[in-house]
């Protein structure tokens, strides 16, 4: 026997208490793993670069800039390379199965942004041989079923073709996957001269340019730059990072980081209450037992041990399985919700794990520490 | 036991006093109780109920801290001490058995014979054997992955015994070790203390109503109002 097999038959000793206890934190963890998976995911904007700008018009997104600018921003100085794109949102055989089409320059893009989306040389190749062609993330290819060679039809919201159709045809050319599993791939990339060319409105205007700053270059300070470009232009700009403008983009909904903490903390304050209860009460239980072995030489140290590697104890098996199920969630939600439960979400759901584990153990390990013997022994 | 064991002073008390406070009134126990018990000796404590026997042996496993007075067991002040010093003190120096064996339900017997040796640095195949030696010391060889709740008060007893003497403590003390068990499971056991004062020169401090019990001890000190009264008999 050793000592941590102690506190294993300690905790193990109403198996249903335990259990209900293992419960609780395992779901408090997969809410945890779900929800962190969720902001660190395609979703969210962990996955966004700082480094990347994102030139916008400063009335709104959905306003367009004129093409002209691509030349003044490509001579700035700090600018190692420019892009430009243009978005079109739709859906595909039914209004509920919404697609966006980025429409950029293959090579332009390729070069600012192709190395985290995967973009290889072949695949900015076959995007360039017809102008019909896209390229499909794999978030977005797996969620639909697509293949290479296959033709789709997307419906655009609002952008109409010169015919007055909005139905945009595509051939699939080939399927991106980012460079890391946090990327945002639940989107296709087309040929901008494409949607261009064939647009009812808008012609030569983009939606956005996108920067990367030279080495050395402070994103910051060459996006206020780049806005005092244009600061006394009919359009002017705002230009931020791809970080800032997703975290933009998703507080224009709600601010879900913090409800997401919110949620996160309600249930971690009720676990803590819950589990701090529960093992003030089987502490108190076993007080007389705590008597005995002071008794036998056990020290105090000992016993605030004992109870703190018991609540440890039920964090890690309950913690460990409520990440297990995140995991297993993650994987069964499939491409479309761009769940990512990384290392970084798994190392902070460990250190949560400790901290809880310790701190509600506190409370009656101290109380268990302190009990004098000859009191505890009155406790029978 | 050895004549050297028999007359080496081994626990002393000098000056002890000790008392209790009850809603603001004072109730003193003992004022200037002295004792010296001999190095491997034996001895009974008897006396009325709320003569003290219980505050004596607390004080003696350094559970209790006397008001003044000094508390010696072999080279160790145990009213000097503080508790955790007191704890390691127990862990390595003291063994003790309780009248209802107190034995950690949730642990086989072998487990709770083996807990006062998880306070030592002892590997645990050591561990593992000097379990097994001392069961086999106490008749319950076999029984080791058997639980208290499933063994008679007397083999319950018989676990505390193996508990108490596993890690080689040079000081038994042991609380009305029979007053949970009819006379031929008391026997056994007072036999079994008998052996471990006699083969193996524990020293041993009983407490006990039993005058029964008492006759297995070399002495009796009979506690009347904070004083020894001893009545010597032959060993």
């Amino acid at each position: 026997m050793r000592f941590l097999h102690l506190v294993r038959r300690n905790a193990w000793r109403k198996p249903l208490r335990t259990v209900l206890l293992i419960s609780c934190v395992t779901v408090a963890f997969l809410i945890f793993g779900l929800t962190a998976s969720f902001i660190n995911g395609a979703q969210g904007s962990a996955g966004a670069s700082n480094d990347l700008l994102a030139v916008m018009n400063a009335a709104g997104r959905t306003q367009p800039l004129p093409m002209a600018y691509m030349t003044r921003i490509a001579s700035e100085p700090g600018v190692a390379s420019v892009a430009y794109m243009t978005r079109l949102r739709g859906y595909v055989n039914v209004e509920k199965n919404v697609v966006a089409v980025s429409a950029a320059e293959p090579k332009l893009i390729a070069g600012v942004n192709g190395k985290e989306l995967g973009l290889t040389p072949e695949l900015v190749s076959a995007l360039g041989e017809t102008r019909d062609r896209v390229l499909v993330g794999q978030a977005l290819a797996e969620a639909q079923g697509w293949s290479v060679g296959q033709r789709i039809t997307v419906t655009a919201f609002q952008t109409a073709r010169k015919d007055g159709s909005r139905d945009w045809r595509f051939e699939i050319a080939g399927i991106f996957d980012g460079e890391n599993a946090n990327t945002d791939t639940y989107f296709m990339l087309a040929s901008y001269d494409y949607i261009n060319t064939a647009r009812a409105r808008g012609a030569d205007t983009v939606d956005a340019f996108i920067v990367r700053p030279a080495a050395g270059v402070s994103p910051g300070i060459l996006a206020a730059r780049i806005d005092a470009l244009f600061a006394n232009s009919a359009t002017p700009t705002r230009t931020q990072s791809e970080k800032q403008f997703l975290e933009a983009f998703l507080r224009q909904y709600a601010d879900v980081g913090l409800i997401i903490n919110l949620v996160v903390g309600a249930a971690f304050v009720t676990l803590l209450m819950i589990v701090v209860n529960t093992m003030v009460f089987a502490v108190r239980e076993r007080t007389f037992e705590i008597g005995v072995l002071k008794t036998l030489g056990f020290s105090s140290g000992r016993i605030l041990m004992l109870v703190l590697g018991e609540t440890l104890l039920i964090f890690a098996v309950g913690g460990t399985l409520g990440l297990i199920l995140a995991k297993v969630a993650t994987v069964l939600a499939g491409p479309a919700l761009g769940l990512v439960l990384s290392t970084v979400v798994l190392a902070k759901a460990v250190s949560i794990i400790v901290v809880l584990g310790l701190s509600t153990g506190l409370i009656p390990a101290v109380n268990a520490m302190r009990t004098p013997i000859t009191a505890a022994f009155r406790a029978r | 036991m050895t004549d050297r064991h028999a007359k080496e002073p081994y626990i002393i008390l000098r000056d002890v006093r000790k008392g209790y406070r009850i809603g603001g009134e004072a109730i003193p126990i003992f004022a200037n109780l002295d004792l010296e018990i001999p190095r491997g000796d034996f001895v009974a404590i008897m006396g009325p109920s709320g003569s003290g026997k219980s505050t004596l042996l607390n004080m003696l496993a350094g559970v209790e801290s006397p008001d003044a007075g000094e508390i010696k067991i072999g080279s160790a002040r145990l009213d000097r001490m503080g508790e955790t010093a007191r704890s390691a003190w127990r862990a390595h120096n003291m063994g003790i058995v309780f009248q209802f064996y107190n034995l950690l339900p949730m642990l086989s017997a072998a487990e709770n014979v083996e807990l006062p040796l998880l306070l030592k640095p002892i590997p645990a195949k050591e561990r593992r054997i000097r379990v097994g030696k001392v069961l086999d010391l106490v008749g319950l060889a076999g029984r080791e992955k058997q639980y208290p709740t499933l063994m008679s008060g007397g083999q319950q007893q018989r676990v505390g015994i193996a508990r108490a003497i596993v890690a080689d403590p040079d000081l038994l003390l042991c609380d009305e070790p029979t007053g949970d068990l009819d006379r031929n499971s008391a026997d056994d056991v007072l036999d079994m203390l008998r052996l471990l004062n006699r083969e193996l020169g524990k020293s041993i401090v009983m407490v006990t109503h039993d005058p029964q019990a008492a006759l297995y001890a070399r002495r009796t000190l009979h506690l009347d109002k904070g004083r020894f009264v001893e009545k010597k008999r032959a060993a």
